[in-house]
């Protein structure tokens, strides 16, 4: 019977032995919920996101973490849901996250996909009649201007593309009053591609250029030919292109075909990755893009080193995911989030108060302003594709 | 309409005709598979854009001649073909129609899916040959590579006439098509003209894929859905089961495109041609060459 008793102490001591450090001393972890398209044609976007969320947790993580408001630290966490670029699956996706205790959700890739899914979210905050869903979303991508009015707990990290625009066609007029004519191209069938381009040709026509026309083509169209045919015709001075890179490298090697080849040649911020040197690097030669990421200041080359190690690459997308994730650790320790199972709603709460109440944040290019209607006013620079990547062309000052 | 509209007119449907030999050939490989089997391959243009890819997987790993992308893309589709046959086909009961058309729906969307899980959905740059070449001809000016895709295109359907028209296999494919208990009877194994058709539309499916990206520059799993969607179209308008049909169909439908693009603009080009499609859905069912009296 001694034996017997000895034989179970020394198993009951081994299993304690045994037990992973966190079940003795209960590190907590929070897990962030990211969602956009990690499938289909802007598969890519998604893995960036997810690259760059991770690459932020290990660095929040790295330097001891999060603290809760219950005085205990925690690690992130991040998981990553795959919305299809579709806004049905994006609603159902994020139903998904808040029916568990998650506090707030970082995503979409779409803008088609936040502009339905800020929709079914309560659009005043308080507003008993409202039996929209109480949960906060921050939208890494979505680009499509004036999203996050659609509802009180929707929050955007994403450039204003009608700042930047307007700053680089004036900046344009500045540096090249030669310069008196502007032809347009543009992805029709794309939201994004699409309200940019009225932005361009907005700016454009505000700041004195004549536009002479505009070619529209589809998103997965296989000839430009008569559309770069119409473009040669006009001989315009700037060539302003809104498409995402499958589109803009196509209309680019038809121009390079047709010897069309403007003074200057403006691209969508979108097109500032890699996929377009990927595609057509020697016809992109000269676009000057404006873009609120590039590898310039120490944050963002540690931040694009990071995301690199996780399988993405660092652009002015995936940038804002990694920002949000530092903003999010600011908002759970100004606002004591808890991150409780008891305390969900109270959290969610929290954390909108907290989002909603930023006057600014840290960004990788400097400080990001925030809106009253819950937009972000971040800092831009202009890149121009050379010698095969992008490089630095202007900072303009803020 | 003045002198440059009109000449900008014609070098658009020139352009449409060209780049319509993709479409031609991408039209003989559906029909081939209905003639043969009497069933519609949905993931043709899917399989053809993947046969493309695999090229440029063997291209970065060996140095060679842009040319060689072409022998890879048609040897990949060849394989690619076998493979939609095994999967799609071969184990799918061929009596009901419907199980072997959602077999190759199933089929379309994965192959769509392992490009993108294999590029991240990233378009890549596909070698063009000739791509500098301009034709002077008076005011119009035709492209090189067009030029080349259209050549090839015309000597892939020549040989395929050849092989159904003048080989054994031929004769065997064509017995299969018309009289398959016949043909059965006679010694022919239908399976194995079935697998060979597969590779056959394959590897001029793949030639196809190369075309297409070196006409556009571009490889991109988008690709897919709009060239199945032509390739339909082109089977239909040539009629189900005619390679002749499908040549044609595929240049008009090319320069038809590019017409409609030029007058009505991208948003209504696609409407006319899919009225094009009712059109002869109603008019004429079995094609640009059947009978008048083929309706009913």
């Amino acid at each position: 019977m001694r034996r017997l008793h000895a034989a179970l102490a020394v198993l009951l001591a081994g299993s304690m032995l045994s037990l992973p450090g966190s079940a003795l001393a209960q590190e907590r972890t929070v897990k962030i919920t990211g969602f956009g398209a990690k499938s289909g044609v802007v598969r890519v976007f998604g893995i960036n996101s997810e690259a760059a969320m991770k690459a932020a947790a290990g660095e929040i993580n790295s330097k001891g973490g999060i603290t809760l408001g219950d005085g205990t630290k925690a690690k992130f966490a991040v998981d990553f849901l795959d919305d299809r670029c579709n806004a049905e699956e994006g609603i159902s996706v994020v139903r998904r996250i808040a029916s568990t205790d998650a506090f707030v959700a970082v995503g979409p890739t779409c803008s088609n996909v936040a502009e339905s899914l800020f929709g079914i979210l309560q659009k005043k905050v308080g507003d008993a009649s409202d039996s929209g869903l109480q949960f906060p979303i921050i939208a890494d991508v979505a680009a499509k201007g004036g999203l996050a009015k659609i509802s009180e707990w929707a929050f955007r990290n994403v450039p204003s593309e009608f700042e930047m625009y307007k700053s680089l066609i004036a900046w344009v007029k500045k540096e090249h009053p030669d310069l008196k004519t502007m032809y347009g191209g543009v992805e029709k069938d794309f939201a994004h591609s699409n309200a940019t381009y009225g932005v361009m040709k907005g700016q454009a026509e505000g700041a004195g250029l004549q536009v002479l026309g505009t070619s529209e083509w589809l998103l997965n169209d296989t000839t430009f030919s008569t559309q770069v045919r119409d473009m040669k015709r006009a001989n315009a001075d700037i060539v302003a292109i809104s498409a995402h890179p499958f589109t803009t490298c196509g209309v680019l090697k038809e121009m390079a075909r047709q010897g069309v080849k403007p003074k200057l040649l403006i691209g969508l911020t979108s097109s500032s990755s890699i996929e377009t040197l990927q595609g057509c690097a020697k016809q992109a030669e000269g676009i000057i893009i404006p873009t609120s990421f590039a590898p310039v200041t120490p944050e963002a080359k540690l931040a694009a080193e990071q995301v690199a190690k996780f399988g993405g690459s660092a652009d002015l997308h995936s940038a804002a995911a990694y920002e949000i994730m530092f903003i999010l650790k600011d908002v759970i320790e100004s606002q004591k989030i808890m991150a409780k199972p008891d305390t969900v709603q109270a959290d969610r709460n929290k954390m909108r108060a907290g989002l909603a109440a930023l006057k600014e944040t840290k960004g990788l290019l400097g400080t990001v302003g925030r809106t009253a209607d819950r937009e972000a006013i971040k800092p831009y620079l202009y890149v121009h594709a050379k010698d095969g990547s992008w490089q630095v062309l202007h900072k303009p000052t803020l | 309409m003045d002198l440059l509209d009109l000449i900008d007119a014609v070098q658009s449907v020139a352009d449409g005709v060209l780049f319509g030999a993709t479409y031609s050939l991408l039209g003989i490989g559906f029909t081939l598979i209905f003639g043969v089997m009497h069933k519609i391959n949905l993931s043709y243009a899917a399989a053809s854009i993947g046969a493309a890819y695999a090229s440029l997987l063997v291209m970065s790993v060996v140095q060679a001649p842009a040319v060689l992308a072409f022998v890879a893309a048609a040897a990949a589709g060849g394989v690619i073909g076998g493979l939609v046959y095994l999967v799609g086909f071969r184990f799918i009961p061929l009596a009901n129609p419907l199980a072997t058309l959602m077999s190759t729906v199933g089929l379309l969307l994965l192959i769509d899916e392992i490009i993108v899980h294999a590029t991240d959905g990233v378009p890549l740059s596909y070698p063009a040959l000739f791509s500098d070449v301009i034709v002077q001809v008076g005011p119009f000016g035709l492209r090189g590579d067009l030029m080349f895709v259209f050549a090839l295109g015309c000597v892939c359907m020549v040989l395929l006439l050849l092989l159904l028209y003048r080989t054994r296999l031929g004769l065997a494919t064509r017995a299969v098509s018309q009289q398959p208990t016949a043909s059965l009877l006679c010694g022919i194994s239908t399976t194995r003209v079935n697998v060979l058709t597969f590779v056959i539309t394959g590897v001029v499916g793949g030639i196809a894929g190369a075309m297409t990206g070196a006409a556009i520059g571009m490889l991109s799993p988008l690709l897919s859905l709009p060239l199945t969607v032509k390739g339909l179209i082109v089977t239909v308008i040539g009629g189900l089961g005619s390679i002749p049909g499908a040549i044609i169909a595929g240049l008009i439908v090319g320069g038809l495109e590019n017409a409609f693009q030029f007058f009505r603009g991208v948003s209504e080009r696609d409407l006319y041609i899919m009225l094009l499609l009712f059109a002869f859905l109603v008019f004429r069912p079995g094609g640009i060459f059947a009978k008048s009296s083929g309706r009913d």
